[in-house]
């Protein structure tokens, strides 16, 4: 976690969007993205670097997506109809789940896109 | 070589995108190989109806810019291998696709499908335009509202000069109770008024809603009464004579309790 805010932090190419997204809006950018706010069924966020969402992610996040493979996503919700990584894409399994309730980020693990918990307790940054 | 069927009415909200999922689904059942179009860019729904969401990567707007090759676009069902999804694009807006291109989109899905069902977004506008250019034949939905059955008779007008005669007509989420105390109008109105051809007629059923939301098409479910309704609709569209059914009777034998109790 320490390491990928580092990196995250370090570039400067990276914009925030104080702004919750909706159905069919979209941002595109070629760094890091930050939100605060929410990414709704429909919207899509597409960015070069990593994704931080401090909201839920229920639309499409795409990081790394000029071909980062270390790119990631995390969100204090993170329950996308569709993660891309990279070259990589992944989606919800059919059926119902329950919304996660903890922060969780996701990152390309041996060639798969891989959801783990983090918890930021013991690991203050500031 | 395949028919193109365009699913339109005018007004929204009366059930366009849900007779595009079950009519398509129910020529899937059949054994048909079908594609569906969302031509509804930018207020795509088709592919949440038929629980396909998820799957989307490129969409039509990607395909008519060369940006994909059509096979990569279309979504295979994942309970029917023989029925596939052309999504709309959410991002985009209605003139990001023009008539023309339409038209070679559907003449391309032809060769490789028995039906094109075509859904059409609400309104007279660029979408609606895209959404009947490459279509053959028309099906016009309304519902028995006054509202909606205006709406209908403009489209019928419109449908016919721009070259597509004799459109069929849906009624959808008629009450039978309600026609019978003279609170709504009857299938008779309505086709007196629009005077048009009846495809079929789709009592209201709140196991649609249920189905809608679970992104499985009430022709899936044998004990819905609108799911019968559509897999009528899917048969006519075939060819097949199949009389319209009896919306009086009820099928359950819990339902003729209930009316038997409520008579007495």
């Amino acid at each position: 976690m320490k390491e990928m805010l580092d990196t995250a932090l370090s570039s400067e190419n990276t914009i925030l969007i104080q702004k919750t997204l909706r159905s069919g809006q979209s941002i595109k950018h070629s760094g890091n993205v930050v939100i605060l706010g929410d990414v709704n069924p429909g919207a899509e966020v597409v960015a070069g670097g990593h994704v931080v969402v401090m909201g839920a992610v229920r639309g499409m996040v795409h990081a790394g997506a000029f071909g980062d493979e270390n790119a990631t996503v995390t969100a204090f919700c993170l329950n996308p109809i569709q993660l891309r990584i990279c070259n990589y894409i992944t989606r919800i399994p059919d059926g119902n789940h329950p919304e996660p309730t903890e922060p969780e980020t996701a990152r390309i693990i041996n060639q798969g896109i891989v959801i783990e918990n983090i918890s930021l307790q013991g690991n203050r940054l500031f | 070589m395949g028919e193109v069927l365009v699913i339109t009415s005018g007004k929204g909200g009366v059930g366009k995108t849900t007779a595009t999922a079950n009519i398509g689904t129910g020529l899937a059942l059949m054994g048909k190989k079908i594609v569906m179009v969302d031509t509804d860019i930018g207020l795509r729904n088709l592919d949440v109806v038929m629980g396909l969401e998820n799957r989307i990567v490129y969409d039509i707007v990607d395909v008519v810019q060369g940006n994909c090759r059509l096979k990569q676009a279309l979504i295979k069902d994942k309970r029917f291998e023989n029925m596939y999804l052309l999504p709309a694009a959410q991002t985009k807006d209605k003139t990001a696709v023009s008539e023309e291109q339409m038209k070679n989109l559907s003449d391309n899905l032809k060769t490789e499908f028995d039906y094109i069902v075509i859904d059409c977004p609400a309104g007279i506008e660029q979408g609606f335009k895209n959404a009947i250019a490459g279509a053959e034949k028309a099906v016009v939905v309304t519902t028995p509202e006054v509202s909606a059955v205006r709406d209908a008779d403009r489209i019928v007008g419109l449908l016919e000069s721009s070259g597509l005669r004799e459109p069929k007509l849906i009624i959808n989420r008629i009450r039978p109770q309600m026609v019978k105390k003279g609170d709504m109008m009857s299938m008779e109105d309505i086709i007196e008024i629009l005077a048009v051809d009846l495809l079929g007629v789709v009592p209201d059923d709140e196991s649609v809603v249920v189905s809608t939301n679970r992104g499985e098409p009430a022709v899936m479910d044998k004990a819905s009464r609108a799911g019968q309704a559509f897999r009528n609709i899917s048969q006519r569209i075939t060819g097949e004579e199949i009389p319209l059914m009896n919306l009086e009777a009820n099928s359950g034998w819990l339902e003729k309790i209930k009316r038997w109790v409520t008579k007495s």
